[in-house]
């Protein structure tokens, strides 16, 4: 250490203050010159505290999970209480349930019943929101790899999503039932009419050629028919609402702009060929055109 | 190896303990300014604490004009302005703002101390408000001057607010403190 008098230790000491604000104002200034260099400090040393802060907040996150523990454990003898009631409900249910399972059992037996085929299925990321020559379309990473065809039926977590129409190894293109070149044929559930849900690359799909005496009802189900054979009946598809008199719409189920996960399932519907009708004379060719998905993208002489 | 004489032995000792003495003395004067540095750090970490961005300057004013005022030794003004440059660092105030008000308060609080540690503690309180406020205020108006537009007033009114309500417990943390540490050091 230098000696220094104390007078001008003294003098030194009052210097250090105005000394260390005129650094600060040339610190600002540098720092806004050179905004890059005091963004990289800032990089620094945050990468610094970075295992610190992760400490701090992993520590929050688990006091806040004992909190909500305690919280949970002070109504834990009412949850208890009121679970148990459920649990004496839900074995009544059981009860019947198992009842009904077995008489449905024994009538099937009685009846001779054909037992339908369990449908295999396969389940999907949705990857990409285009759709080539379809406005309302998406990309399923499930090819004929693992099992998907064309045909197959695209089935959201609560409800009818569309349709594969083309398939590759790793890949399936799925039309989804709003757009506009998709035509289903449905059934109104309450009534069991026939009816054309038809897209219009709109969220809620249009009814269509419902006969005028079993108009659909507002809020009625709509599931899919079997008439044309491309689906099995009864999939939930969504509700019936007017948005004008005189104009019913589908309010499907899926989330159709949100679609993440999709299972494809084949119902083998395309299997099931309907025996030699003797005298029966067929306008178009039997199965094929049936399964065919969009009749009217093509025109009348093309399909086949 | 040399024979360890036993006038030297003891000579030796004689400087261990003093030096186990300047550390523990070291250690006193950098504890209000090691205490500021945690609470930055543990302010500036991603805990859901309401107002965590207002109530971080406020505290570290507050640390700053306390220590400034009743033991200068304890935040020196290196060690203020190193603090704001950090807290500038790990926020996200222009470069060097929040060490420029950081000294300016120390340099208010160090400069009126003897006026200060004379007066109730209700007036201390009042006149630190002020100073409060004024380094919110100033705080705002250089924010608005660098971004060139004018910001929302109501967050620094906030930290005004917190500034100056935050000052008791701080106050009676501290000085319950300083009276721990002169009861160390009066044996």
């Amino acid at each position: 250490m230098v000696p220094v008098s104390i007078q001008v230790r003294q003098a030194l000491s009052k210097l250090v203050l105005p000394v260390l604000l005129l650094m600060s104002v040339g610190i600002i200034i540098a720092g806004q010159a050179d905004r890059p260099l005091a963004d990289k400090a800032r990089m620094r040393v945050a990468d610094v505290l970075a295992p610190l802060w992760s400490l701090l907040s992993r520590t929050q996150t688990d006091s806040e999970r004992l909190v909500h523990g305690l919280k949970e454990a002070r109504n834990l003898a009412e949850e208890n209480h009121r679970l148990s009631a459920e649990n004496a409900n839900l074995r009544r249910w059981y009860e019947v349930a198992v009842s009904l399972a077995r008489e449905n059992d024994t009538l099937k037996t009685e009846l001779h019943w054909v037992p339908e085929p369990t449908p295999a299925f396969v389940t999907g990321r949705v990857v990409a929101d285009s759709g080539g020559i379809y406005a309302r379309a998406v990309l399923l990473v499930a090819g004929t790899s693992s099992g998907v065809q064309t045909g197959n039926i695209a089935l959201a977590a609560n409800g009818l999503a569309g349709r594969v129409t083309e398939v590759g190894a790793h890949a399936a293109r799925i039309l989804l039932i709003n757009d506009i070149a998709s035509r289903l044929p449905v059934e109104l559930e309450s009534s069991h009419a026939a009816a054309i849900m038809a897209g219009d690359n709109s969220p809620l799909p249009r009814l269509l050629y419902y006969s005028q005496d079993t108009r659909p009802i507002e809020g009625e189900r709509v599931v899919t028919s079997d008439q044309a054979g491309a689906f099995p009946s009864g999939i939930p598809i969504g509700n019936v609402h007017y948005l004008h008199p005189g104009q019913p719409v589908v309010q499907p189920f899926a989330r159709l702009d949100r679609l993440t996960m999709l299972r494809v399932f084949d119902f083998g519907q395309s299997e099931i060929e309907p025996p030699e009708a003797p005298g029966h004379v067929p306008l178009t060719r039997p199965h094929r055109a049936l399964t065919l998905p969009f009749k009217t993208l093509l025109g009348p002489g093309q399909e086949g | 190896m040399p024979d360890p004489h036993p006038p030297r032995w003891e000579h030796d000792t004689e400087t261990q303990l003093t030096s186990r003495q300047r550390l523990d003395r070291t250690a006193r004067h950098l504890l209000p300014s090691v205490f500021t540095a945690l609470v930055i750090i543990f302010f500036s970490a991603p805990v859901n604490i309401p107002g965590s961005a207002e109530l971080l300057p406020a505290i570290v004013i507050n640390t700053v004009f306390f220590w400034s005022v009743w033991r200068p030794s304890g935040m020196p003004s290196l060690a203020v302005f190193l603090l704001g440059l950090f807290m500038d660092l790990v926020g996200f105030t222009p470069l060097g703002v929040s060490a420029f008000i950081l000294l300016l308060v120390h340099g208010i609080g160090s400069y009126a101390r003897f006026g200060l540690m004379r007066m109730n503690f209700l007036v201390v309180w009042c006149l630190f408000g002020l100073v409060g406020a004024a380094a919110a205020a100033l705080q705002w108006a250089l924010a608005c001057l660098f971004r060139l537009h004018l910001l929302d007033p109501a967050p620094a009114f906030f930290e005004a607010l917190l500034c100056i309500g935050v000052y008791p417990l701080l106050s009676a943390t501290f000085s319950w403190f300083l009276h721990i540490l002169d009861e160390k050091d009066t044996p």
